[in-house]
């Protein structure tokens, strides 16, 4: 099977996902308490306004060419009006997007650029006190509280030492980045100082998780008989490391952080409400509380849209580093 | 020992041990022999006897917990010898040098033009994510890298970091392995018998059978040009049609390239096939050596004897096949006494196998038969045997269990020690 086969296989596997998450999302209307109508109707309304509303937003009709019309909807981007927020729901999710998958890429660069180099200092330093720090380092990671860490670095470097924000976003990394790009450095910084920490608080157990994972992986590779083999022909130990026993341990690592990825794609809840980012988390936690049903539903289609595409992009690294996964 | 019959290979009292939670595991203990240019010498022992490990030991590739802790392993190398001989005078001795006295780094780069290995798997042997063509490339470049720079062997492991492994990596048209090594790994793919190399070249272990595949490793340990090529147990994970056209592979790949084998193998079949002169190790210990036929045709130490007798003779059928009663013992340094290892299951075990056992001349007519065991020196005496159940201990089986089983069956026992007085 060739890598361009196995990709559309696992394409239309996803379009199927997608498909019963759009499913189960328009049903949630229907099997949880409270209605559309009374969200929207005055508390006194008589029986006939509630009718006429029932009949505007299309309510009246059988579930079936709800569905349908919701589907054909959704293939033409359209997610639903909201009455609670006054605008169309994928005017709110998309506005909120962006944020979320900036400080998504930005966590997760983090713990890459942390946490492989660290995870493969300790497995090649077992028992020394590299090894002990990061450990040390992955435990504390793993078991800090998001909610906590990202409180505390703001009172330590926002409030005490003022060089980061305290909260907000500030510009798009988009233009944070053509600013870099032309040179002027001044307002890539102040990007920088938006979006350091809430990278940083979100990340932290991202990279212990990840940092333990390199360690043990590196460390099962390296005990391995290939590399044994490996070592036995003479190869230098940077190649019996790098080219042979990282690449094989970067394997589960992919796996783990693309369902990463995916989950922060939903919005990382707490650190958004910390740091005020203005993210897909919380528009789902408001929509909810709003009874914002349109804009619930078309935040789940997002988030479910983007998690099947983020497991693709997996499958296609996971076949560039595992040939076993194309030919099988 | 005539001209022709040169050693390039002396290893003299190797120790290894593994330092483990449970104690200290003497996995080779004081193990001697020597490796003579374009001979296959084999090493045969049961699991666990430590023969392996004796492999290993050699080529520097014991990993943590164990440790080689004594021993000398001298390798007849005339250009290590000059470059060494005024700086480390202990570690040179005419031709030969001291592998164990020589920096690491040295002993690195021996791996390949020195020693190269084939080991049991070759499923696991490879790694399954580069392919075959690739691998064996690699092996081919190291060399092909050291001969460019001949400043001296000491410097031909060094110059290759992680910045030259990045910049190979990451820039495209880069890599560590050039075309020729490429060319070269093809070559040797064809000369290992693997039809179509360079479509094979190109795919991955999962591609290939278990037995092209060992082709593939032997093909990869014959890239440096070795002097000894260790194989252990290098047909023991094939089909046995396979094992044999491995064997074949081995025995004329070794006439060709006029190299030494050190052949590891349980498998008496595969000695007789294959070896000039053979060792044989029980619990750490080599117990006796020497010529195929001293050592097959008239063997002094119980073991070998014992071992001989589990194999099927098909000329003269037993009604039942002899096994060595008992089971290997630990290797815990804590639980082994000072005396022959082999006692406990020894059909001829006497009060003199309590004491340590120096290897002694096995017999007149041969001088380099030698075997680990007080038979050499002194015929059986039924008289001074150890008592039944002097092993037993606490823990009630292993030894014990052999001897009632000699008890129950008295006439086979007096049988096998008139045949062997």
């Amino acid at each position: 099977m060739s890598l361009a086969r196995f990709l559309l296989k696992r394409g239309l596997q996803g379009v199927f996902v997608v498909w019963g998450v759009v499913t189960v999302v328009f049903l949630l209307r229907f099997i949880t308490p409270g209605d559309p109508i009374s969200v929207i109707a005055p508390l006194d309304a008589s029986p006939a306004t509630r009718q006429a509303i029932a009949a505007e937003l299309g309510l009246n009709r059988p579930l079936y060419v709800q569905y349908l019309d919701y589907l054909v909807g959704l293939l033409q981007g359209d997610m639903g009006y909201s009455y609670i927020s006054n605008t169309s729901a994928s005017a709110r999710v998309f506005a909120r997007l962006p944020a979320t998958l900036e400080l998504a890429v930005a966590a997760t660069l983090v713990a890459v650029v942390l946490s492989i180099p660290l995870g493969v200092l300790s497995a090649t330093n077992r028992n020394e006190p590299v090894d002990y720090g990061a450990t040390t380092f992955s435990l504390v990671g793993i078991s800090t509280p998001n909610f906590w860490l990202g409180i505390m670095l703001v009172l330590l470097f926002a409030v005490e030492f003022g060089v980061f924000k305290t909260s907000g976003r500030g510009i798009t990394s988009a233009r944070a980045l053509s600013a870099l790009a032309t040179g002027n450095l001044d307002v890539f910084v102040s990007w920088l100082t938006y979006i350091t920490l809430p990278a940083i608080t979100l990340g932290t157990y991202f990279t212990a998780l990840i940092t333990r994972l390199t360690r043990s992986g590196m460390l099962d590779e390296l005990g391995s008989a290939y590399v044994r083999a490996t070592r036995a022909k003479g190869l230098p130990e940077t190649l019996v490391r790098y080219r042979h026993a990282l690449r094989n341990t970067l394997i589960p690592v992919v796996t783990v952080l693309g369902l990463q990825l995916g989950t922060l794609i939903g919005g990382a809840v707490i650190t958004e409400a910390v740091f005020a980012w203005p993210g897909l988390g919380t528009l789902v936690i408001n929509s909810i509380t709003g009874r914002d049903w349109v804009v619930l539903q078309g935040s789940l289609i997002v988030i479910g849209v983007g998690f099947v595409l983020i497991n693709l992009v997996v499958d296609a690294l996971y076949a560039y580093l595992d040939p076993r996964v194309v030919s099988d | 020992m005539s001209d022709s019959q040169r050693d390039v290979l002396r290893v003299r009292d190797l120790s290894t041990r593994f330092f483990t939670e449970e104690g200290q595991v003497n996995a080779v203990e004081g193990v001697s022999f020597d490796v003579r240019d374009g001979e296959v010498y084999g090493i045969v022992g049961e699991s666990g006897s430590g023969k392996s490990v004796t492999a290993l030991s050699v080529i520097d590739l014991v990993a943590s917990p164990g440790k080689i802790t004594s021993g000398e392993v001298w390798y007849r190398n005339p250009d290590l010898a000059e470059e060494f001989r005024a700086e480390r005078p202990d570690a040179v001795r005419d031709e030969f040098v001291d592998l164990r006295r020589l920096p690491k780094g040295v002993r690195r780069s021996l791996r390949g033009p020195g020693f190269s290995t084939v080991f049991q798997d070759p499923m696991s042997s490879l790694n399954p994510s580069l392919t075959v063509g690739e691998q064996i490339a690699e092996a081919v470049e190291v060399q092909r890298r050291a001969r460019a720079n001949p400043r001296s062997t000491r410097s031909r492991t060094q110059g290759y970091g992680l910045g030259k492994f990045l910049v190979d990596s990451l820039v495209p048209g880069r890599d560590y392995t050039g075309e020729e090594s490429h060319e070269r790994a093809i070559e040797l793919l064809d000369q290992v018998g693997i039809p179509d190399p360079a479509q094979r070249a190109q795919e991955y272990p999962h591609q290939f059978s278990g037995g092209m595949l060992q082709r593939a490793m032997i093909a990869q340990a014959l890239a440096g040009e070795p002097d000894v090529l260790i194989a252990d147990e290098p047909t023991t994970a094939l089909d046995v049609t396979i094992q044999a056209q491995i064997l074949n592979l081995l025995r004329d790949l070794q006439q060709e390239e006029d190299m030494s084998v050190v052949l590891i193998t349980h498998d008496l079949g595969v000695i007789a096939r294959m070896c000039s002169r053979v060792g044989v190790m029980y619990a750490g210990q080599m117990v006796e050596r020497g010529s195929l036929s001293d050592v097959f045709d008239d063997p002094v130490h119980p073991y070998t004897q014992g071992l001989l007798g589990s194999i099927p003779d098909l000329e003269n059928p037993a009604p039942r096949l002899q096994p060595i009663e008992g089971n290997v013992p630990s290797l815990l340094d804590s639980e082994m006494g000072g005396r022959c290892y082999f006692a406990d299951r020894c059909p001829k075990a006497m009060e003199s196998c309590l004491h340590p056992i120096e290897m002694h001349d096995a017999d007149a007519g041969s001088d380099e038969h030698e075997a680990r065991c007080v038979l050499t020196e002194t015929d059986y005496r039924p008289e001074e045997a150890l008592p039944e159940g002097y092993f037993d201990g606490g823990d009630g089986d292993g030894g014990g269990g052999g001897r009632e089983t000699d008890g129950s069956d008295p006439e086979a026992r007096e049988e096998e020690v008139r045949a062997d007085d």
